[in-house]
């Protein structure tokens, strides 16, 4: 990409880099969680797909930390790794644990949850970047696209799961119906674009909060409709709002466990 | 009916074995239906079933890693790696399973004798891998063990378990540069990373030495290596395929300057063999035991996910889904 | 047999890698139903390879040859009149007329442009 098309008005340089951290954070993130599932998975050959999802996103997190690379805030990995917990723009349910206990000792990891936020997610995301698609910014929309072609599968994967445990007799919907409490319940955090949202959508890098949120509802309705579900409105954002670096100790374990390596000799080349 | 033109069924047990080995001998491909003898059978289900969560099992060293690989691209890198394990064991435990299907054993079967240890998983992954060094070591040096051992049964008489192994050592070929890239990276790094790297080595050489398992039936009381070259499932015996090891990547490890932990090795020229102190097969015999250093903890990983998921698979077994 | 039993069903799964390819057999997996099996397939057999095409096949429901009917399968090699081999002596024939033999190297060569 030549310097000239990574330009940005500098007025609407800092709602777009909010924005794109938001982009990488929540992947990253999300990538992170499902990569601690590792092994743990309820079936062997689901360990593997679920695997390759996980690599995808986390490579959807790349290309946008590479994006942000242009505006001097640091390399790829530094972005990813290096960065506070304050200041961090994902959505609070992406750093949620897995389940109660650790991915190395005791994981009691909760696959219904697992299958909502990733489902739930999904297809928030799907919306984002139909959206982003037409962003003024043009490499991110040029991002948007590529990460659109991965998208297909993600979204058939778990809309499957999705509609299987919850379509499935006795103890499966009980779960699923409780997970999907628990996401509803912190997925306010997702559709938020914070407090430059505004901006954003003054400046063309994306559409407003309220036209996304209405297409993710209707993305998510027919799942709904199959599997015989009332919808769960409203969303809230009961651990908090992390476009706005409102984060919880469970972001503090992720970032510390992830950073280790990176930390533990500065300046090395791995 | 096409079972009345046939004659083999109508053979004695000794003819269809003498027949049996004919096929096998001119190089024929035994498939999962075909009549094979109960010891081919339990063989091959052994050394297949053990194969199958040894690479189950070995995913869990390294997925300490995942999460803390120090840059996007090595945290990519050890997920594909580790997956693929999980794949390896997948393709495995499917050869398994159809030897096993005519005695009534299913996965759940394979899986609860692993769980409850009666199914062994190779020494080499009940060990500790206490730092990111080890993560490299293992794609390095322990797949590269893996590599002799699975391309020495690339001809293997059994149709199911050769392709099976077809696919892992294509994919093995990827796990070794993946290592290499990350030895590299701590050879040529800083002090703390060469330190790191060479610790991970000292500690990493004996089990290492035990993967090919014992030269003889001597030293650990069994060896099932005869059997599986009679029955042309492998050719190369432990020695062989340990010598084979040293000749290719002793030469590597020195040339990074990194000593190993056996100040006896050095190639002979008239024996025309690698000399070396032998590692402790008591210890491999209390590991294999699954009373190596890691082997309850990985173990009660695998039982406390087994058991949280059991509700995925009760679910899914009542469902009958359209379409 | 316990109740987890429905849960693992053996799937074949088929591929093809480009739209003009044959349909290729991969490897077989376990699924509960047809639909997860689809959704595993790639991910598990052709992570590396493009995949223009996807079938999962319940194992049951395969007719396969066994053991003692593979023998059914030979043929004699005594069959070169459906052979191009079987006509070798064309070339020499056409020089006659001083024309260059239609082998298979021409034929198929006929899909591209052809010079007047």
């Amino acid at each position: 990409m030549s310097e000239k098309s990574m330009y940005f008005h500098p007025d609407g340089q800092e709602a777009l880099v909010e924005l794109l951290f938001q982009l990488a954070d929540d992947d990253f993130l999300l990538a992170y969680r499902g990569s601690e599932w590792l092994g743990l998975a309820p079936h062997i050959e689901e360990d593997i797909a679920f695997s390759s999802i996980n690599q995808d996103t986390m490579g959807h997190a790349a290309m946008y930390y590479q994006l942000l690379e242009e505006f001097g805030l640091g390399t790829a990995d530094e972005l990813a790794h290096a960065r506070p917990a304050t200041e961090r723009r994902n959505a609070v349910l992406l750093e949620l644990p897995n389940g109660p206990g650790h991915y190395l000792r005791e994981p009691r990891y909760d696959w219904a949850f697992t299958v909502v936020r990733q489902y739930f997610y999904t297809q928030a995301k799907h919306i984002r970047l139909e959206s982003l698609r037409k962003s003024a910014y043009k490499p991110l929309a040029e991002v948007a696209a590529k990460v659109q072609v991965e998208l297909h599968y993600h979204l058939l994967h778990w809309h499957t799961w999705f509609v299987q445990l919850t379509n499935a007799p006795g103890e499966a919907r009980t779960r699923m119906i409780k997970a999907i409490q628990d996401v509803a319940a912190d997925f306010a955090g997702v559709l938020t674009l914070g407090a430059r949202g505004a901006e954003m959508e003054r400046w063309g890098l994306i559409e407003g909060e309220d036209v996304l949120t209405e297409k993710t509802i209707a993305a998510l309705a027919p799942a709904f409709a199959e599997v015989g579900l009332e919808w769960p409105m409203p969303f809230g954002m009961k651990h908090g709002n992390g476009r706005n670096g409102e984060h919880t100790p469970d972001l503090d374990d992720a970032l510390a466990t992830l950073s280790e390596v990176y930390r533990s000799v500065p300046q090395a080349i791995w | 009916m096409m079972g009345t033109i046939m004659t083999f069924t109508r053979l004695s047990e000794d003819e269809k074995h003498e027949l049996f080995m004919r096929r096998i001998e001119a190089g024929e491909k035994i498939e999962a239906d075909d009549w094979m003898p109960d010891e081919y059978r339990m063989t091959l289900i052994k050394l297949v079933a053990m194969h199958a969560v040894s690479e189950i099992m070995g995913a869990l060293p390294e997925k300490e890693w995942v999460p803390k690989a120090p840059t996007l691209r090595r945290k990519l890198g050890i997920m594909a790696k580790v997956q693929d394990e999980m794949g390896h064991g997948q393709l495995l435990i499917r050869v398994a399973e159809d030897l096993m299907a005519p005695l009534g054993k299913t996965r759940e079967d394979i899986i609860q004798d692993l769980l409850n240890e009666r199914l062994k998983f190779h020494n080499v992954f009940h060990m500790p891998a206490p730092t990111w060094a080890d993560a490299g070591l293992i794609g390095w040096l322990v797949d590269g063990a893996a590599i002799m051992t699975q391309t020495n049964m690339l001809d293997a008489s059994y149709g199911p378990y050769a392709r099976a192994l077809k696919r892992i050592c294509a994919e093995e070929v990827f796990h070794a540069q993946h290592g290499e890239s990350i030895i590299l990276a701590l050879a040529e790094g800083t002090k703390e990373q060469k330190d790191m790297l060479q610790e991970a080595l000292n500690r990493w050489w004996e089990a290492l030495l035990m993967f090919f398992g014992p030269p003889t039936a001597e030293t650990t009381g069994t060896s099932k290596q005869d059997i599986t070259i009679k029955y042309r499932i492998r050719t190369k015996t432990n020695e062989q395929l340990r010598q084979d090891y040293f000749t290719k990547y002793v030469p590597r490890i020195w040339a990074l300057g990194l000593k190993l932990p056996d100040e006896t090795m050095h190639f002979d020229k008239t024996q025309g063999k690698w000399i070396y102190r032998q590692p402790d097969w008591e210890k491999f015999k209390e590991i294999i035991r699954n009373n190596g250093p890691k082997s309850q903890e990985r173990l009660e990983l695998r039982r406390i996910a087994h058991k949280q998921n059991a509700w995925v698979r009760e679910a899914l077994s009542a469902v009958r889904t359209v379409g | 047999m316990g109740k987890e039993q429905g849960f693992y069903q053996v799937f074949e799964v088929f591929s093809r890698r480009t739209p003009e390819a044959p349909l290729q057999h991969q490897f077989s997996l376990l699924a509960p139903n047809e639909e997860l099996a689809l959704v595993m397939a790639q991910e598990n057999f052709m992570r590396r390879e493009p995949v223009a095409d996807l079938w999962v096949v319940k194992r049951d429901y395969i007719r396969r040859i066994n053991e003692e009917e593979k023998v059914a399968l030979k043929r004699l090699d005594n069959k070169d009149y459906r052979l191009t081999r079987g006509y070798g002596d064309l070339k020499k024939r056409w020089r006659k007329y001083e024309q260059n033999v239609f082998d298979e190297k021409e034929i198929l060569s006929w899909k591209g442009e052809i010079r007047r």
